[in-house]
């Protein structure tokens, strides 16, 4: 396990060593140079590059002079001791305060829409899951991927034209106060609910099918005991490689809905920094961002690994390159798809496997 | 250039033989089990109607595009002939919209060929060659997974520019990963089927195996996915655009519509309503186009790798 943990440590650094390498050569064919933003004066750094040169200051570390190399050594190992020096745009600040700042604000948002997803998303699951192949199951699986297939931002357009137009209730836009974090969070949580119960159902269905279930049953246990004790228990495991996507995805992956709201959050951030092509602050935010999804994943892997102790084995025989399947980053559409099509779950079209109630009562059901 | 990427008309279930016949009254039961799914047949004659639109854009927009009336700003719907008002800059909001669905039917299209290429070429090599190109891939992969694919098309833009060459470009080269490796999975599979080593028994090469043997065979999911990714392009063009990072103005685009309506939606909520909702009627007839073919077409094999 831990020689394990080892080596996706090394494979993480690497990975993100081999980010900031692409971002930073792609940052160096941007155009125009770092003197060139400062002779437009678009930003505060006219006093900056003809200033006294020495120390801190932004032509010392960026200007023509420097070469890239250097330019990329200074601001990683910047960015390991956590002081990457000022950013173009606003050289008073340094590039891990603004961050610093910006990264509670998504926070606040992520960790409340997180819980929200899980709070909804159980109970829908398990109801389309338990009712398969009813009315209820259709019809919610037939939302749930419509609202997969829409993207995130347009519910917080929804909201506001229902909650700030038409009602009046809420704000339109910015970041004052309470009431300002309820259509965002609502808002992020509406994508990651409608993946997290497709899962749940699909995962519980599964469950169902599995042959201690119809034990449990044949011993007497009651429907309900059964369903909570057994199914839901073995049917949340793998829901744990999804729960750590959605919140690295809903930490970093805010970006329209605070650009949209006004929200001074790290997605608006990394937007701001791209507009004025702030190289340093592009380059602090991307890693950052880079940096939670590894880290995340890591988690997850590492979760999984201990909640089941078949993927602990093969954890610890695995290959290189094998290791257990991961939600990873894909397109939620693609993700369930890949995970979830198997013929099973076909977005409530006509499935041809048995009601997993009656294959489950007389247990004559083929696995496949 | 669109209409052909679209049209279910080449799938061949991976696990027909290479007899020609059965391929065919295959595809033919695929689209027969298809035009069944009356939820996809009837998005697949909406987006036909919406190709035409975007097409025909300059003849059916009633009004100019980019023509200000800076008397008229901000005016109601169905005032002085405009059927959806004017914009902040007393621009005609419905034929912007009308040109807004040619731009994202382009860029979607478009940006999707362009990762379907680069997938291609990529998966192919990988899967048949194997050993060191696939680790690199594999390796590859990997790291672009750790950027999230907006984050990677913001970053080309702002290298690239704000043209529709660039953008483009830049939504392409950030999707094309998870086909890769689609096509990757698939070669693995086909590559030990019967019918290939039989090709390379009588000596055909590589190449030819993977174009005339390969290719034929995993078409079918390619088109799935395709077909859910269009539409992903065409949210990652809007995406841009609210971003402030999209085609340059004046082009319109959903996306600027709905950023720069977005200031006056508490007087004028039809600025924003009124892209959004033909926004997610596009992007939804796609959606539904590519479930119906995934169900029609079922030949996902539990194959991701």
């Amino acid at each position: 396990m831990l020689a394990y943990v080892a080596r996706r440590l090394v494979r993480l650094v690497l990975s993100l060593i081999a980010v900031s390498i692409i971002t930073f050569g792609l940052l160096q064919l941007v155009p125009g140079s770092f003197s060139d933003l400062a002779e437009v004066g678009s930003t505060a750094l006219g006093d900056q590059t003809s200033g006294d040169g020495g120390g801190d200051s932004l032509a010392s570390r960026y200007g023509d002079q420097v070469p890239a190399w250097e330019q990329y050594a200074r601001f990683m190992t910047g960015l390991v001791q956590w002081d990457m020096g000022p950013t173009f745009k606003y050289p008073q600040s340094s590039v891990e305060e603004l961050m610093g700042e910006a990264f509670l604000v998504s926070l606040s948002l992520a960790v409340p829409a997180t819980l929200l997803t899980l709070l909804v998303a159980i109970p829908i699951g398990m109801v389309a899951a338990v009712k398969k192949d009813k009315l209820a199951d259709y019809g919610s699986i037939f939302t749930l991927t419509t609202i997969q297939a829409l993207p995130g931002y347009l519910f917080a357009l929804v909201l506001v034209l229902v909650f700030s137009v038409g009602l009046g209730w809420l704000p339109v836009r910015g970041w004052a106060g309470p009431e300002y974090m309820v259509i965002p969070v609502v808002a992020l949580a509406v994508q990651p609910t409608a993946m997290l119960a497709r899962y749940v159902r699909s995962s519980m269905l599964e469950a169902l099918r599995d042959e201690y279930v119809v034990a449990a049953l044949a011993k007497g246990g009651s429907r309900r005991t059964v369903l909570v004790r057994h199914v839901l228990r073995n049917s949340l495991i793998p829901l744990v490689t999804v729960v750590g996507p959605i919140f690295a995805a809903l930490a970093t992956g805010t970006v329209f809905v605070e650009v949209l709201l006004g929200i001074p959050g790290l997605g608006r951030l990394f937007t701001l920094a791209a507009r004025t092509r702030d190289m340093p602050l592009l380059m602090g935010t991307t890693l950052f961002f880079a940096l939670i999804l590894m880290v995340m994943n890591l988690i997850v892997d590492l979760v999984y690994g201990l909640l089941d102790p078949r993927i602990r084995h093969q954890q610890r025989t695995s290959s290189r390159w094998r290791r257990p399947r991961r939600a990873g980053l894909l397109p939620a559409s693609q993700l369930v798809d890949s995970r979830t099509q198997g013929g099973r779950d076909d977005g409530g079209g006509g499935s041809e496997t048995p009601s997993p109630d009656v294959s489950a009562a007389d247990g004559t059901e083929v696995r496949r | 250039m669109t209409a052909t990427t679209t049209e279910p008309i080449e799938p061949v279930d991976p696990h027909s033989s290479t007899n020609h016949e059965s391929a065919q009254s295959e595809l033919g039961r695929g689209w027969a089990r298809f035009k069944r799914n009356k939820l996809a047949f009837g998005s697949l004659i909406f987006m036909g109607v919406l190709i035409v639109v975007a097409l025909g854009a300059p003849w059916l927009a009633p009004m100019s595009y980019t023509e200000q009336d800076l008397t008229g700003r901000l005016l109601a719907p169905l005032t002085d002939g405009h059927l959806l008002g004017t914009d902040q800059l007393g621009r005609d909001v419905f034929s912007r919209m009308l040109y807004s669905l040619r731009t994202a039917l382009m860029i979607g299209f478009a940006a999707e060929l362009v990762a379907l290429l680069v997938a291609l070429v990529i998966g192919l090599w990988a899967g048949w060659r194997g050993g060191r190109t696939e680790s690199l891939l594999m390796s590859f992969t990997d790291v672009m997974y750790a950027f999230p694919t907006y984050l990677f098309s913001v970053l080309l833009v702002v290298i690239m520019g704000r043209t529709v060459f660039a953008i483009i470009l830049a939504i392409g080269i950030a999707g094309w990963v998870t086909q890769a490796r689609l096509v990757r999975a698939q070669v693995l599979k086909i590559k030990n089927f019967e019918y290939v080593e039989a090709a390379r028994s009588i000596g055909t090469g590589g190449v030819a195996i993977t174009v005339r043997h390969i290719l034929p065979n995993a078409v079918g999911p390619l088109l799935v996915t395709t077909s859910f990714a269009i539409p992903g392009a065409i949210i990652a063009e809007s995406g841009l655009a609210l971003l402030g990072l999209g085609v340059a103005p004046p082009t319109p685009s959903w996306g600027g519509m709905i950023v720069d309506g977005y200031t006056y939606v508490l007087a004028h909520p039809h600025l924003i309503a009124a892209p959004l909702a033909l926004f997610s009627l596009t992007v939804l007839a796609f959606t539904w186009i590519g479930d119906g073919l995934r169900d029609a077409f079922d030949s996902s094999e539990e194959d991701s790798a």
